[in-house]
């Protein structure tokens, strides 16, 4: 069965269609922010109000307000659309560097090789965080330098995927082939193996979409995030953390939003490695 | 790592890996140094405080070698570091390695505690889970892995806290040992620890249960007409615990450097707070060591890794080795 | 402050019962100050605030205007023991019992140059100051038992104290003060003293123990200014022993240091040889916990520690659900300055500031930022409830005129702004930028926040163009002006030079009569207000919270905590 269309077929399991679901919800949310946020999520207006109660002018909050009294469901809603922009960025980022590099090293083998999967091998021998930290604390904190943190951090993982695959592809015959025929490598790299690796890739990148929500996450939490007002649910769970107990709404739906995203992302890969066959874990 | 051609034995293979690792140390080392020390001005800011005049600072700079070319400064320090000086914390004001030590000693603690928990909670679920593949069971264990593993450790945290410090009170809300070691502490950290990276572990165990109980040699024991439990405890658990006990190792700098969070939201003085204050502060000593300790753990566990799979499995080459995943 | 008197006031038997603690002649203004306030005229807590700069005995000026002690006097040598509201007379303190005190312990070498109040509380149990300014500023005789000032305010005349110790055995004597004196005003200290006492000319030693402050100017209020957290009496061998006082604690003070390690712990025992009475706790630990002050709540919660300094507004309902949590407040003038650089683009157009200054709604601010839990500033630095306060015209929000005034200075379409915050003291700093920045938004003004770790921020507080800095509490407005703004202070973060400013300034600080000083103020602040130097828009409550077992401790409004009349029930 060809790996590239299997995909589609594994949307049929129970698992993998409910993390479709929520996936494509939360999608849907980030992309429609703008009409399904009842209120602006920058107003201030009454503070910490419990979720359901009435507004002065007969609006309900449904999920109460925060500290600054801004409705927490605006904030939640254009949250995910922080999230959403600034992790596809992030991870969009991270694979086309981890890709490129990928390719080439696992193309062309030789020094390429040795110096990239070097270099590769350095990253990841740095705790992540602390990666993370150093590069906000020396950059200062902007959705730029969080996509490009997060590119520092993912992009050595994906590219020993990427070579992995390749290395194990070019060996195949109908790369022999398009060779022989004289197929550019450009052509070669981009029409012939990428694709073929599409389908671990794939759920890589759900996974890894995940991780960038998450890091996204954890970073607004130690205060490194996106800077003030911008509403960010690691943000969100920062500012309300100290209030949690007396206003629990603070934190619970930020952290309720951040775990059904990444859980999405994660029924969803999980179910497309599922029918992709069992492929080797390599990398 | 660059591939290895033709045939490896142990002690050529040790040798390369070696030397893989202390290049990469050092290129960490200067990677390090360059993005930290590069702008001396700041350094000197550091040390004197603000308020210390023009004058003051370039005194101090040149008294102390900075005005030597980078590479020079760079050997200097490198030649001090490997022989045990590792300088001085202008945060903590205090020799780094005796800042250090402790920190570790503390965070060792933790790691060993969370993996009495981890270890033996993964690898349960995970087998009884591989096992009865298809079950209620598995389909019950592969959804707590999921969603532990999907919710980030300060959400857990705040929960667990929430729970078991605000409403029950049965737990203490830190864990800074000021009062000397008390196990109590250790509860909520380990709780948090677990909740994440047990769900990982049972889902690779129960992945390599699942390979392993289908293998032909697996089927042919149980047709030989060997009971289930044999079967399990004499040929499956040797073979599927491969992967998972490899992998439990490269848990080991995560649960060094990667559980920042969890000691700081429980302000348990370990290496992660210390790494994280350092990092806040640019205490440029204090991250170049600690950045150099992390380093260490991740390559050093990463060669233990792959011996430990080397060794359980005599069936796989030395060759095919270098595709440890050191990354989640 | 505003408590009424008790009493009856007593004219007849003024020229009796007034006297000066060294028993030399009263001050020409005293008697007429106190005969204005038995009149009714000058408030009489002003009064008394006055009376104790000019060395007057206390107790007499009280028993005069009919006033009791409302705070607690915790003197060591009076043997009395704390008064601290809410806890029954009867309870006699017990001795002895640790506690533990949760506080950041901070990198500290010298004393006079600490930037940090929590530095400032550790070594003030070991190093003592000339003076005492209690809680409701009222200034005692601490290492100084007396004093009394020329008839021009010019000459300050002094009497150590007989019998204090060094921890080290060596007597105090003059000569230490004259040591740090110097050390103070020496051009090139690295300390903010160095502008407060730089009308000190010189310190003229009449014996072992009387010496003699001259100065340039008046300075009425200077005994009062001897209390600043960074005017302890060291010994006089300090920089010869290599000036870093955790290293070589010596102090003259009630309690010990014996151990210190910055961001971790730092411990005092009890001094048996201390010259007053000895503390009533063995030990006191200071557990650095981190910045999360809801760690420090559960820590408290969990019976792990006793006491925490400080607690901001996010955690006061945290605190509410733990009945054995007490939560001890004060009004305090400390504040967050949201200052401009005056030699930065674009803030060296007065019209650019203005219009900042005139787009903040201080009533918002203050509800949403800190719930109404204190009082409105009026963008001078200068609280109400300060005695040198002078009442200005209110200050009302205008959007338009804000508008305008950027139009005219040449930003029709709005303008680009960055406001640099760390959030030292908690996260209604970012709070109160917040605010300000949806206030802003109205005007025109696009205002970016850039948040820094806390640590890193106070590397950069006074280089940043447009930034929030947190001042701490002092008794007199004048105090803060004089290290803000003064040209060329050692804490001038807003580079504000205004030669008209500094003698405004200058003449405040030598009046004696509270009410014609309040009307110097008036041109004070009037200058700072027209010059828009800062977006300063309200002066939180101080909170902390202790459990139930600690006695005799009370919340300052500075935040200087003397911990000798604390004991451990």
């Amino acid at each position: 069965m060809s790996v590239r269309y299997a995909w589609l077929k594994s949307l049929a399991r129970p698992t993998a269609a409910i993390g479709a679901l929520l996936v494509v919800g939360w999608l849907l949310v980030a992309l429609l922010s703008r009409v399904l946020a009842p209120h602006d999520p920058l107003h201030s207006m009454i503070p910490l109000m419990t979720p359901g109660a009435r507004g002065p002018d007969g609006a309900v909050f449904w999920l109460g307000t925060d500290a600054l009294g801004r409705d927490v469901l605006s904030r939640l809603i254009f949250g995910a659309r922080t999230v959403v922009v600034v992790a596809t960025a992030a991870t969009l980022t991270a694979y086309a560097v981890g890709i490129s590099t990928g390719l080439l090293a696992g193309y062309f083998r030789g020094r390429v090789d040795t110096a990239l999967s070097f270099f590769a091998n350095v990253i990841l021998s740095f705790p992540v965080l602390v990666l993370y930290i150093v590069i906000i604390v020396a950059l200062g904190a902007s959705a730029a330098n969080v996509v490009l943190a997060v590119t520092f951090g993912s992009a050595p993982a994906i590219f020993r995927i990427v070579r992995a695959i390749t290395i194990d592809l070019r060996s195949r015959d109908f790369i022999a082939a398009a060779i022989t025929q004289g197929e550019s490598t450009w052509r070669i790299l981009l029409v012939e193996i990428l694709p073929n690796s599409s389908g671990a890739l794939i759920v890589d990148f759900c996974l890894r979409l995940g991780y960038s929500a998450i890091t996204m996450g954890v970073l607004g939490f130690l205060g490194l995030g996106l800077p003030p007002p911008t509403p960010d649910w690691g943000g969100m769970v920062n500012e309300g953390r100290t209030m949690a107990f007396a206003f629990p709404h603070l934190v619970l739906f930020p952290c309720l939003a951040l775990s059904s995203l990444v859980l999405g992302l994660s029924l969803l890969a999980d179910g497309l490695r599922q029918s992709a066959g069992r492929m080797r874990r390599v990398g | 790592m660059a591939s290895v051609s033709g045939y490896t034995s142990l002690p050529g293979w040790l040798l390369r890996r070696v030397a893989g690792m202390v290049l990469t140390m050092l290129t960490v080392s200067f990677l390090v140094f360059a993005v930290l020390e590069l702008n001396i001005d700041d350094v000197a800011v550091k040390v004197l405080g603000q308020f210390s005049t023009v004058d003051q600072r370039q005194a101090w700079l040149q008294e102390n070698g900075y005005n030597a070319p980078f590479l020079l400064r760079y050997l200097r320090w490198l030649g001090e570091f490997i022989t045990g000086h590792w300088g001085t914390s202008t945060y903590y004001r205090e020799d780094v390695l005796t800042l250090i030590l402790p920190r570790l000693g503390a965070s060792g603690i933790l790691a060993g505690a969370a993996l009495l928990a981890i270890v033996p909670v993964g690898l349960l679920m995970g087998i009884i889970a591989g096992v009865r593949e298809g079950s209620a069971v598995d389909r019950l264990v592969s959804v707590f892995a999921i969603v532990t593993t999907s919710i980030p450790e300060f959400a857990s945290a705040v929960f667990l806290t929430a729970l078991f410090v605000f409403w029950l009170g049965w737990l203490p809300g830190v864990s800074t040992m000021a009062d000397g070691f008390h196990l109590r502490e250790l509860i909520l950290p380990v709780s948090v620890l677990t909740l994440y990276s047990a769900g990982y572990i049972a889902r690779m165990t129960r992945s390599s249960m699942v390979d392993v109980m289908q293998s032909p040699y697996i089927r042919t024991a149980r047709l030989k007409g060997n009971s289930m439990r044999r079967v399990i405890l004499h040929h499956a658990l040797r073979n599927a615990l491969i992967t998972p006990v490899t992998v439990i190792m490269l848990q080991i700098p995560w649960l060094l450097s990667g559980v920042i969070v969890v000691e700081v939201f429980f302000a348990y003085q370990g290496f992660g707070t210390l790494l994280y204050q350092a990092a806040l502060n640019t205490d440029i000593d204090l991250i170049e060591a600690c950045t150099m300790v992390s380093v260490a753990v991740v390559v050093f566990t990463q060669v233990g890794s792959d011996l430990l799979y080397a060794w359980l499995n005599p069936r796989m080459s030395l060759r095919a080795l270098g595709r440890s995943s050191g990354v989640r | 402050m505003s408590e009424p008197p008790t009493g009856s006031p007593n004219a007849a038997s003024a020229g009796q019962a007034l006297e000066n603690n060294d028993g030399s002649q009263l001050h020409p203004a005293a008697r007429p100050l106190i005969q204005d306030a038995l009149r009714g005229g000058t408030d009489r807590r002003s009064v008394l605030r006055v009376l104790s700069w000019l060395g007057v005995s206390v107790t007499s000026a009280r028993a005069l205007l009919g006033l009791t002690a409302v705070a607690a006097d915790a003197l060591p040598w009076r043997g009395q023991g704390s008064r601290p509201s809410g806890i029954p007379q009867s309870q006699a303190p017990r001795q002895g019992g640790i506690l533990r005190f949760v506080c950041s312990v901070q990198q500290m070498t010298d004393p006079a140059a600490t930037t940090w109040i929590e530095a400032s509380n550790l070594f003030r149990n070991s190093v003592e100051f000339l003076t005492y300014v209690d809680s409701d500023n009222v200034t005692h005789p601490y290492l100084a038992e007396s004093w009394h000032p020329s008839e021009d305010l010019k000459t300050w005349e002094f009497k150590l104290r007989d019998g204090v110790r060094w921890s080290n055995g060596d007597r105090l004597t003059v000569a230490d003060v004259a040591f740090n004196i110097n050390r103070w005003i020496a051009p090139s200290s690295k300390s903010p003293n160095r502008t407060t006492f730089a009308p000190i000319t010189g310190i003229e030693a009449l014996d072992e123990l009387r010496f003699r402050l001259h100065l340039s100017r008046p300075i009425c209020s200077l005994p009062e200014h001897l209390y600043a957290a960074t005017c302890p009496i060291l010994h006089r061998h300090f920089e010869e022993q290599g000036a870093n006082w955790p290293r070589n604690p010596v102090g003259t003070g009630p309690f010990q240091l014996t151990d210190y390690h910055v961001s971790r712990i730092a411990v005092f025992k009890r001094r048996r040889d201390y010259w007053g009475r000895p503390a009533y706790l063995d030990e006191i630990r200071y557990l650095d916990l981190g910045t999360e002050v809801a760690t420090h709540v559960a820590a408290l919660a969990a019976g792990q520690v006793d006491l925490l300094y400080r607690v901001t507004i996010s955690e006061l309902d945290l605190v509410s659900r733990f009945p054995s949590m007490r939560l001890l407040t004060e009004p305090s003038a400390q504040t967050l300055v949201m200052r401009m650089q005056q030699d930065k683009k674009p803030y060296d157009d007065v019209r650019v500031r203005k219009a900042v200054v005139l787009s903040c709604d201080r009533e918002q601010m203050l509800r949403l930022a800190y719930r109404n839990h204190g009082v409105l500033g009026e963008h001078h630095h200068v609280a109400p409830f300060h005695p040198d306060y002078f009442r200005l015209p209110p200050i009302k929000r205008d959007v338009a005129a804000a508008r305008g005034l950027l139009a005219a200075a040449g930003y029709p379409n709005g303008i680009d702004l960055t406001l640099a915050l760390g959030n030292t003291q908690g996260r209604y700093e970012q709070d109160t930028a917040q605010v300000l920045q949806q206030n802003c938004a109205e005007a025109g003004i696009r205002l970016t926040l850039q948040v820094i770790p806390a640590a890193e921020y106070w590397t950069i507080w006074d280089k940043v163009p447009f930034g929030i800095s947190y001042w701490g509490h002092r008794p007199l407005g004048i105090m803060a002006l004089e290290l803000a703004y003064r040209s060329g202070s050692v804490w001038n973060e807003s580079h504000f030079a205004n030669a008209r400013f500094d003698a405004a300034l200058d003449k405040a600080l030598g009046i004696l009569d509270p009410r014609q000083r309040s009307l110097a103020m008036g041109d004070v602040e009037r200058i700072l207000q027209e010059e828009a130097v800062m977006v300063q828009a309200y002066f939180p409550r101080k909170f902390t919270v202790s459990s139930e077992r600690v006695r005799g401790f009370r919340a300052d409004p500075q935040d200087y905590y003397r911990m000798d009349g604390v004991w451990l029930a």
